[in-house]
């Protein structure tokens, strides 16, 4: 049985990737609203996601305020499809 | 939600929980079309009342307000749109490469016509009379079918109508005369843009 990739294992990294593979992108605070995560908690997710190479960030501004846009990358697409295939057979689904 | 190690089944019912959340149906809001609706009509009240009062075809120079207005308010509207929904979804995508098509065959079309004006004494500017009232209603129904927004559909429906009826008439050598053309003209862009933005801001009114 494969193992699951534990960096996506995780409550929050595994809700903003499943958020990201639905939509082209989407911006920190859409991210921390339906997660229902905190801030700190979430950059610092964000943070590993983007080290991994999972997802890619951008940082903008919107007049004197910041935009932080996440993006999934084609690495994180594939470690998500892999890690749902996981899961499947740990439940034999 | 946290940091936490999860069980298999709750990683299950994460993963659906936020597929859930994002598919909340998002149209946006109703104010990029009811810009182009608006501006399509004042403008054309404008060119008629001037058509009709100086008898001065110059006066069709003023057509060229929709795209420049329409061209540069667009862009700003939908980035800020996208700034106040914090999203952009696969469907945002793909009606947005659409309309710049669009966009970009007008401009196309534009060009082709005053070559023509330009190069050859020939006027072909009637089919930038047609142009809006074929390609776009087609357009915005297909968008109302993606986004299952009935008004884009209906209002797309009564567009087309439109554009294929004064289609018929050029073709058969009917007079557009502006006394009734150009009033036509402006149901179609009540119905294809004004009524579906009103209600489009109206249902968004009321989720809140």
């Amino acid at each position: 049985m494969k193992e699951l990739n534990p960096l996506l294992h995780s409550q929050l990294r595994l809700a903003v990737m499943s958020i990201l593979m639905n939509v082209e992108e989407a911006d920190f605070v859409y991210l921390k609203e339906k997660t229902e995560s905190t801030a700190g908690n979430l950059s610092v997710q964000i943070d590993k996601l983007t080290t991994a190479g999972y997802i890619v960030v951008e940082k903008g501004f919107v007049g004197k305020k910041t935009r932080t846009v996440c993006q999934i990358t084609d690495l994180g697409r594939a470690a998500f499809e892999e890690y749902v295939e996981a899961l499947k057979d740990y439940l034999n689904l | 939600m946290d940091e936490k190690k999860i069980t298999e089944r709750e990683g299950i019912e994460i993963i659906t929980s936020m597929i859930a959340r994002t598919r909340e149906r998002y149209v946006g809001d109703g104010n990029i079309l009811l810009m182009w609706g608006y501006l399509t009509v004042i403008v054309t009240v404008l060119v008629w009342i001037t058509l009709v009062s100086t008898q001065n075809p110059a006066w069709n120079w003023l057509w060229f307000l929709i795209p420049v207005v329409g061209g540069i308010a667009t862009p700003i509207m939908s980035r800020k749109q996208q700034m106040k929904s914090g999203v952009k979804s696969y469907t945002d995508k793909l009606t947005s490469k659409i309309w710049t098509t669009v966009g970009v065959a007008s401009a196309v079309a534009v060009l082709c016509c005053l070559g023509f004006a330009l190069f050859k004494g020939i006027n072909c500017w009637l089919m930038m009379f047609l142009f809006p009232v074929i390609v776009i209603p087609v357009v915005e129904m297909a968008q109302g079918f993606i986004v299952k927004e009935n008004s884009l559909v209906f209002g797309g429906a009564i567009g087309l109508a439109i554009g294929l009826f004064m289609t018929c008439c050029v073709v058969g050598k009917v007079v557009l005369y502006h006394y009734w053309a150009l009033p036509l003209f402006i149901v179609a862009f009540i119905c294809m843009m004004i009524i579906p933005g009103h209600i489009i801001n109206h249902k968004k009114k009321s989720q809140r």
